[in-house]
């Protein structure tokens, strides 16, 4: 069985390179026609004729999709000052965006200059390590700014002036991948956000 | 053998070819289901050369075709490429052209692609072919990533964004050349729509927070999306032209990476409902949450095959990641291959996913059925992740 298998098979491959072979080249080979073929010897069905892929079309900003509700302020006049509050930095555990009691000192003495000047905004930076994956990061770094805005407003400062940005794992400070790194990357960083003109 | 007998004994094979072909026409390709753990399909390749034999031996390796010779092969893939791509795929077993075409325009690359396209409904279990498809990704350099799309082996990839800051998590419009997808340039995470046929970008949501995870409704008429305007990381839908925010869940706890059932009725996320991270489904009109008791740690990244059987996650391991799929009815989860953030292909069968490997990250295509793994070379630079398949 095996074997005659294998001589139909090779009988047809033989067959239809021959076919393809004489179908290609430009000295047409002389060949009888059998009658009962509909085709000509070694013809393909049917041709398709393909459209080239479309580029892409570039990029050209147009008018937002409209919603109800406040949208993301635009501070690109504002400046930041990332400097003031370097030492603040909030630190979380694995998976978590619980605040240790360790770190709550920090949050304490960045509400207590917001108290007293008050033309100043913060911004408050959830970062991740990268032992999650980029999306959940995303939220996850998100929820630890959050938290950390929460205990702000716990303190007297009003919502309005403080601003949260995720950025998940995707700004690490130490790019190792060791538990070393991973500690220091599970942050929230304080951003002061200073208007035009002062 | 001389030339003669050559002739008259292949143009004989011929005849009964045609006869075989002919019949064929009348039969309708039922629709077949694949099951994990199948073995890979043997086919032969003969009669291409250079780049087109490389993308037809590509293309099939990514159905879970194993290529081998001919005279262990069940299906035949004969042609040639000179000046133009033609081929037939024959089933060996059965001695019967199945598929007999040649092509003409775009370029040879494309032509071998149409091709394999074109036999694919004939393999077993290989559904409708997915060789002209596209994806959609971000490559990351320098801490700055853009998004990109390309063909759907990673070839001709062409800048979608160019906003030097953030861009993530692109997701197709179903039925067009066109996403949403997440950017930084606005200063902070903000979700855009762009049409990719006329360049046209519109900002979608850029509440004040995060605006991230865009996930179109397979009717193309609701976006899905985490927003945290209202001070918690939430799951939202919106209709795809604005209008009214509709909030589906309200909790201090995780919510991300929303996916849609193919009947638009359901929404899958990743949660963390009583301090335990787990897959979640909900209504989509919003209702009460269906915890998914899988047996996989920490999963992530839903997302639902457009045939609705499974949904595919990352599951997370003390060793890293690992690409996942399990019934979208329920039942237990089955690893697959080391790999995160994995995307259907439209037949159901193909996913695409990143690995970090390293200090980089790539792109990789699986036949989940048979297991069988291809890489997708970077025609550029830079770290590839989030990919999308595009669902035209």
């Amino acid at each position: 069985m095996k074997t005659a298998n294998f001589i139909k098979l090779s009988i047809y491959v033989v067959a239809s390179l021959t076919l393809l072979t004489a179908g290609c080249s430009k000295s047409k080979p002389r060949v009888t026609p059998i009658p009962g073929i509909a085709r000509p010897s070694g013809a393909i069905g049917t041709e398709e004729r393909l459209q080239p892929i479309r580029p892409t079309g570039g990029l050209e900003e147009g008018q937002p999709i409209p919603f109800g509700g406040e949208t993301r302020l635009d501070r690109s006049l504002w400046t930041q000052d990332r400097e003031k509050f370097k030492t603040e930095t909030v630190y979380f555990d694995f998976d978590s965006s619980v605040i240790k009691p360790t770190e709550r000192p920090k949050i304490e003495t960045v509400a207590a200059f917001l108290k007293h000047n008050p033309q100043y905004d913060i911004l408050i930076e959830g970062h991740c390590d990268e032992r999650g994956t980029i999306e959940y990061n995303r939220a996850l770094g998100e929820r630890r700014a959050l938290a950390i805005r929460a205990m702000l407003i716990d303190l007297g400062i009003a919502p309005q002036r403080i601003e949260t940005i995720s950025y998940g794992e995707e700004r690490p400070v130490d790019p190792r991948h060791n538990e070393e790194a991973w500690a220091k990357n599970r942050r929230g960083e304080f951003v002061l956000l200073i208007p035009p003109g002062n | 053998m001389s030339k003669k007998i050559k002739i008259t004994l292949a143009l004989l094979c011929l005849a009964s070819i045609v006869r075989f072909s002919v019949a064929q026409e009348e039969i309708v390709i039922t629709k077949q289901t694949w099951a994990l753990n199948e073995k890979p399909l043997p086919i032969a390749v003969s009669g291409f050369t250079g780049e087109v034999h490389n993308v037809i031996r590509f293309d099939l390796e990514v159905l879970g075709c194993k290529i081998v010779s001919t005279n262990e092969a069940q299906f035949l893939v004969i042609g040639s490429n000179e000046g133009r791509v033609q081929g037939k795929l024959i089933d060996l077993i059965s001695g019967t052209e199945l598929l007999s075409k040649a092509y003409s325009g775009g370029t040879l690359r494309l032509q071998a692609h149409a091709l394999v396209n074109d036999i694919t409904p004939f393999l077993p279990n290989r559904g409708k072919g997915i060789a002209l498809t596209h994806i959609a990704f971000r490559i990351t350099r320098n801490g700055i990533s853009e998004i990109y799309v390309s063909d759907y082996d990673g070839y001709n990839p062409r800048q979608v964004t160019s906003d030097a800051s953030i861009a993530a998590a692109p997701e197709w419009v179903p039925g067009q050349f066109a996403l949403f997808y997440v950017s930084y340039k606005g200063g902070g995470p903000d979700i855009y729509f762009h049409d990719l046929e006329t360049g046209v970008r519109r900002a979608f949501a850029r509440f004040p927070g995060v605006n991230t995870s865009p996930a179109v409704s397979p009717d193309g008429k609701r976006v899905a999306m985490i927003l945290s305007k209202d001070g918690w990381t939430d799951l939202y839908t919106a209709p795809i032209s604005g209008g009214e925010l509709s909030r589906l869940t309200k909790s201090p706890e995780d919510e991300s990476a929303p996916t849609w059932s193919p009947d638009g009725q359901w929404i899958c996320f990743a949660g963390k409902p009583r301090g335990h991270r787990a897959l979640c489904k909900i209504p989509s009109k919003g209702g009460e949450i269906q915890v998914m008791r899988i047996g996989a740690p920490s999963p992530t990244e839903p997302c639902w095959s457009p045939d609705g059987r499974w949904i595919a996650f990352t599951a997370q391991t003390r060793a890293g990641f690992d690409i996942c799929i399990v019934p979208a009815s329920g039942g237990t989860a089955t690893v697959l291959v080391p790999g995160e953030d994995p995307y259907w292909a439209p037949n159901s069968r193909t996913l695409i996913f990143t690995r970090r490997e390293g200090d980089g990250s790539k792109l990789y295509l699986l036949d989940v059925p048979t297991k069988q793994v291809k890489d997708i070379p970077k025609y550029l630079p830079g770290e590839y992740s989030q990919p999308a398949w595009s669902r035209k």
